[in-house]
């Protein structure tokens, strides 16, 4: 019995070459992208799960008054906590960030920038699982260790043996020394933490190694620097412990600023649990959520073609369906029948899949920018509920069809009777709707995301971004010499021809500030206003001048004031929001005023223009304006012509003044880009997905149309006859389609645009959902369904009637 | 082994009903081979369909096989149609995607036949009707003639008791249609099958036992 159904199963998908075609196509792009994004799905679900201990692991969090948590936390926590929680059982914290620099093989050798660099507590390979390849995980409780990653061993020492070599970092804590202790395996994308290098923090113990940053103390309770893991003992209370640890900040600390400790589980540091879970988080759940979603929505519109294509053609194959029960087939049989035939179809829609999926899948990690793999998908259980979907799916398909077809009446089919099965009908006009709201969703996206990208690309940032190249600063050399020879390389600078302006600054824009600080207050302050957090940005006195960033009241920095020491400096300037922010009324009151930053007392010499400081994704910050003769950064603008000959100039130029330091350098206008790659990865994902929806959509269509026409051959005969000329038969086949798509654009236009308007929210900046997207959207989901459907009108019209008359 | 007893069909019509069937009564004995005759649309084939349990009637009882089936699950109505009843149509009604073979073995599969019964009954029934030669071709590629064939080899090959036939030879020219009522004859006085068919043609209905003659769904 099988064996019959298979060869009638197989006997009719080559006969319907078209419908198989269609079938197969149209299941194996929506299984393979479902695929694909399960794969996604469970590479983030996967990620730091693989610690041996993750189930009892902690991360310390601090919780703002709005709302906002961030991971970094005061170093001196942690000693404390295990001294006085019984719950915990051990500790591990390391800090990134402040550890990045330029490293060098041996004094006065070749040297790289390094920024994935971190200092990481003695216990960090035994806390967490990364394995080692070399070296005992004991040596990084010594100081002045370092462990590399395989591949970052390779780059300083290809294949001579790191452990033992010494490695000189050059950061802000000055000139260090690195005996390599051990060497780990690449930390991949399967973990948050991911360092090429990883320092002993027992080295910052010794005031020796921190060039006098005291804030970097490793018991202190004041500067939030560092992260914070805590294994905790079974069946501790995580909450209870939560508490204890807000009780110790109230007892110790000093500061009144309303943060708040939260314990998130390690298991939750990368995706959340749920969609309002506050927490900071590492992963994006909301995106993981959305590409689930579009990958289901692209799946659903396959499987639609499905139930389509086959009901329709259902009346095809009445005739078969009454001579079976005639002779004895009970619906039960028939249903078999048909189910077969589906699940066979899905089948090949499988392996179809698997083979898109093995040719693609280097393109698919492009475009999320991920290392995923089939492998992947063993991670999680994740390809089991996938695979349980994909089942669901084909069957509920398949029932559904062998359900309408196996309910034909025997008599009906046997005297050649159409039975317009009327409920069918409506159904199938449902589900091309269905297909149409989701595609017709996704081009609006589509052009929504693109439209606002574009917004943020080309947006008005309050500086001048053209041809400025911006390069950090030397980090070997820092000796007494330092300032003199940073001093004659800008005096160099000033004597290019192909040099306009240039600047040196502590910060950039496009890049954050120094730090944000909360402390200030105006003779006129209102009681809370010290709570209010600022942006900090340390500049010199061509800063505003090189970025064309104009002064509202006031004046500019002095070179002078930029000479004078950190803590003697009484002088500021502010940017509008500053003002407004501390209560001024306007710029000019708030010239020449003292305004008090915790102990002291700085006057505003000036005001300056808002500017995008960071991107367009953010309003503008209040910022404080501090003036620094420091060269962190050197901004330079060139003259236009011929880019690539005066980098070479200026690299000549650096590496004479600062020598065995890399010139790192970058352009602000790509930088400023940078802060919209992940808009740009929206962009390309949406294009992706409505492409693909279109096109199954629209396969759908084309075999729902070639079946129109085939059932109306007769009566498109007749009317040629009759004398009807090509147009008004394209136009009698199309009008109905079109119809259902323009039902479509109706249904999907305010659900795509209530959704949309909620992603738009999250940028001050931003499009009006205008009518013309609409329009555009709508123009373009009816002229592919006009395309797709006229082509298969058009032959009709083109028919000689005489043919299709003879033929019945 | 068929009875019908004042069986009447009609279809709703405006607000009123049109009848097709009025007044039916019926008794075919086992071994019979009856031919129902009568102009278009005085009601034969809507007799048949009624007979061969396609139809239910609107009125009145029907007997087969001493049960009353006139209202039957579809269930049950497939029973008998697997086990006691054989159609044969007009326009042969073979599965297209299946081979001489297949089709004729496809009631047996339904039946549940074991695999090496459904052999050998199916090459006695080729041997018979002489088609071995053309067991793996399919419907498209044979002759009407020879469809039919098929078709009637399809009827049989579940051993029905009775076989409908609804103008077998309407679609075959006179020689073919010679064949297939000589072997509806063959089939009525050798295997005793009881065999019921509609026809236009006089010349069919001799082949038959008894003739019943129907007229504006009136029997005359």
């Amino acid at each position: 019995m099988i064996q019959n159904y298979l060869k009638i199963a197989f006997r009719n998908l080559l006969r319907n070459k078209v419908y198989t075609f269609i079938h197969v196509l149209g299941l194996g792009l929506g299984i393979s992208a479902f695929v694909f994004i399960l794969e996604y799905v469970s590479l983030e679900k996967s990620v730091n799960q693989f610690h041996t201990n993750v189930d009892r692991m902690y991360r310390l969090v601090n919780v703002a008054t709005d709302g906002a948590s961030w991971g970094e936390v005061e170093p001196g926590w942690a000693a404390l906590a295990k001294e006085r929680f019984p719950e915990i059982e051990d500790y591990c914290r390391f800090a990134d960030g402040i550890a990045s620099g330029v490293m060098q093989k041996a004094e006065g050798g070749e040297s790289f920038k390094e920024e994935s660099i971190g200092y990481v507590e003695g216990n960090f390979f035994e806390f967490f699982t990364f394995p080692l390849l070399k070296g005992s995980a004991e040596a990084l409780k010594q100081p002045n260790v370092i462990f590399l990653s395989e591949s970052t061993a390779a780059k300083y020492f290809g294949k001579t043996e790191a452990p033992g070599k010494t490695l000189l970092l050059h950061n802000q804590f000055g000139k260090t020394t690195f005996t390599v202790g051990g060497i780990y395996k690449d930390m991949t994308d399967l973990s948050d933490i991911r360092y090429d290098m990883v320092l002993s923090l027992e080295t910052l113990k010794s005031p020796a190694n921190t060039n006098g940053n005291d804030w970097v103390r490793l018991d202190n309770l004041d500067n939030q620097y560092i992260n914070a893991f805590f294994l905790v003992r079974e069946q501790a209370n995580y909450q209870e412990l939560e508490a204890k640890f807000n009780t110790l900040r109230n007892e110790l600390s000093q500061e009144n600023d309303g943060i708040v400790f939260r314990l998130q589980a390690a298991t939750n540091i990368h995706l959340a649990p749920s969609l309002n879970d506050p927490l900071l988080t590492t992963g994006n759940v909301k995106y993981v959520y959305m590409l689930a979603g579009i990958a289901l929505l692209i799946l659903l519109i396959a499987w639609f073609n499905y139930i389509n294509l086959s009901t329709a053609n259902a009346l095809k194959r009445a005739n078969e369906v009454g001579v079976r029960k005639v002779i004895g087939a009970t619906q039960a049989h028939l249903i078999g029948q048909f189910l077969g035939e589906s699940l066979l179809t899905n089948g090949l829609g499988f392996c179809f899949a698997l083979m898109l999926v093995g040719t693609l899948q280097p393109l698919f990690a492009e475009l999320i920018g991920k290392q995923v793999s089939l492998q992947i998908l063993g991670n999680t259980p994740f390809w089991m509920y996938g695979l349980g979907l994909l089942l669901a799916g084909s069957v509920l398909s398949g029932l559904y069809s062998a359900w309408i077809l196996s309910r034909f009446k025997v008599i009906e089919t046997l005297k050649g009777k159409r039975t317009s099965n009327s409920r069918g009908i409506w159904l199938r006009k449902g589900l091309v709707v269905g297909q149409f709201v989701i595609s017709t969703s996704l081009i609006l996206a589509t052009i929504v995301i693109y439209s606002q990208l574009r917004h943020l690309q080309t947006g008005e940032l309050g500086i001048n971004t053209e041809q400025l190249l911006v390069v950090s600063g030397p980090q070997i050399g820092k000796d007494s010499t330092f300032a003199t020879r940073s001093n004659a390389f800008v005096q160099t600078l000033a004597e290019q021809s192909f040099v306009q302006e240039y600047a040196t600054s502590n910060v950039v824009p496009s890049r954050y500030y120094n730090f944000r600080t909360s402390g200030f207050t105006q003779p006129g302050s209102k009681p809370k206003d010290e709570l209010k957090s600022y942006a900090f940005a340390v500049i010199g006195d061509r800063y505003l001048k090189t970025y064309g960033i104009s002064i509202k009241a006031g004046r500019n920095f002095t070179p002078q004031e930029t000479d004078v020491e950190w803590n003697n400096n009484s002088k500021v300037m502010l940017n509008e929001r500053a003002v407004a922010e501390l209560g001024f009324s306007s710029p000019e009151e708030a010239i020449q005023t003292k305004i008090k930053w915790d102990e002291r007392y700085l006057e505003v010499i000036g005001v300056v223009a808002d500017y995008h400081h960071t991107s367009l994704k953010n309003s503008i910050d209040p910022i404080i304006f501090y003036p620094q003769k420091s060269a962190v950064y050197y901004s330079i603008r060139l003259t236009p012509e011929g880019m690539g000959d005066k980098v070479a100039k200026l690299e000549k130029l650096y590496k004479t003044s600062f020598p065995g330091n890399p010139f790192d350098f970058f352009f602000m206008d790509e930088n400023y880009q940078k802060a919209y790659y992940e808009e740009q990865q929206y962009g390309k994902l949406f294009t992706t997905a409505s492409l693909l929806a279109v096109f199954i959509a629209c396969l759908g269509l084309f075999g729902l149309a070639t079946y129109t026409v085939e059932s109306r051959t007769k009566e498109i005969g007749v009317r040629k006859v009759l004398g009807a000329s090509v147009s008004s038969v394209v136009m009698l086949l199309s009008k109905d389609f079109l119809a259902l798509v323009g039902v479509a654009i109706l249904i999907a236009s305010p659900v795509a645009a209530y959704f949309l308007n909620q992603w738009l929210q999250d940028f001050p900046y931003r499009i009006a959902m205008e009518w013309w997207i609409f329009v555009a959207a709508a123009g373009l989901a009816l002229l592919i369904a006009f395309v797709t459907v006229g082509f298969q009108s058009v032959k009709a019209g083109l028919m000689n009637p005489v043919d299709s008359l003879r033929s019945e | 082994m068929i009875k019908l007893n004042q069986i009447a069909k009609h279809y709703p019509a405006g607000f009123g009903k049109v009848y097709v069937l009025r007044q039916i009564d019926l008794t075919i004995q086992e071994g019979e081979f009856v031919s129902i005759m009568g102009p278009s649309g005085s009601g034969k084939s809507t007799l048949l369909h009624i007979l061969g349990l396609l139809e239910e009637p609107s009125e009145g009882e029907y007997r087969f096989l001493d049960e009353p089936v006139q209202k039957l699950s579809e269930k049950k109505r497939t029973e008998l149609h697997r086990h006691h009843i054989g159609f044969v149509f007009q326009a042969y009604h073979l599965i297209d995607e299946l081979t001489v073979y297949e089709n004729i073995e496809t009631p047996l599969l339904y039946k549940g036949v074991s695999g090496s019964e459904r052999k050998s009954r199916v090459a006695e029934l080729l041997d018979r009707f002489n088609m071995v030669a053309k067991k793996d071709l399919f419907p498209s590629q044979l002759s009407g003639g020879q469809q039919q064939l098929v078709g009637v080899a399809r009827a049989l090959v579940h051993q029905p008791k009775v076989i409908f036939a609804d103008e077998p030879t309407g679609n075959l020219h006179s020689e073919q249609a010679d064949e297939i009522m000589e072997l509806f004859q063959k089939l009525n006085k050798e295997d005793k099958v009881t065999i019921v068919q509609v026809t236009h043609s006089e010349k069919n209905a001799t082949y038959g036992t008894r003739t019943i003659r129907l007229k504006d769904g009136w029997m005359a």
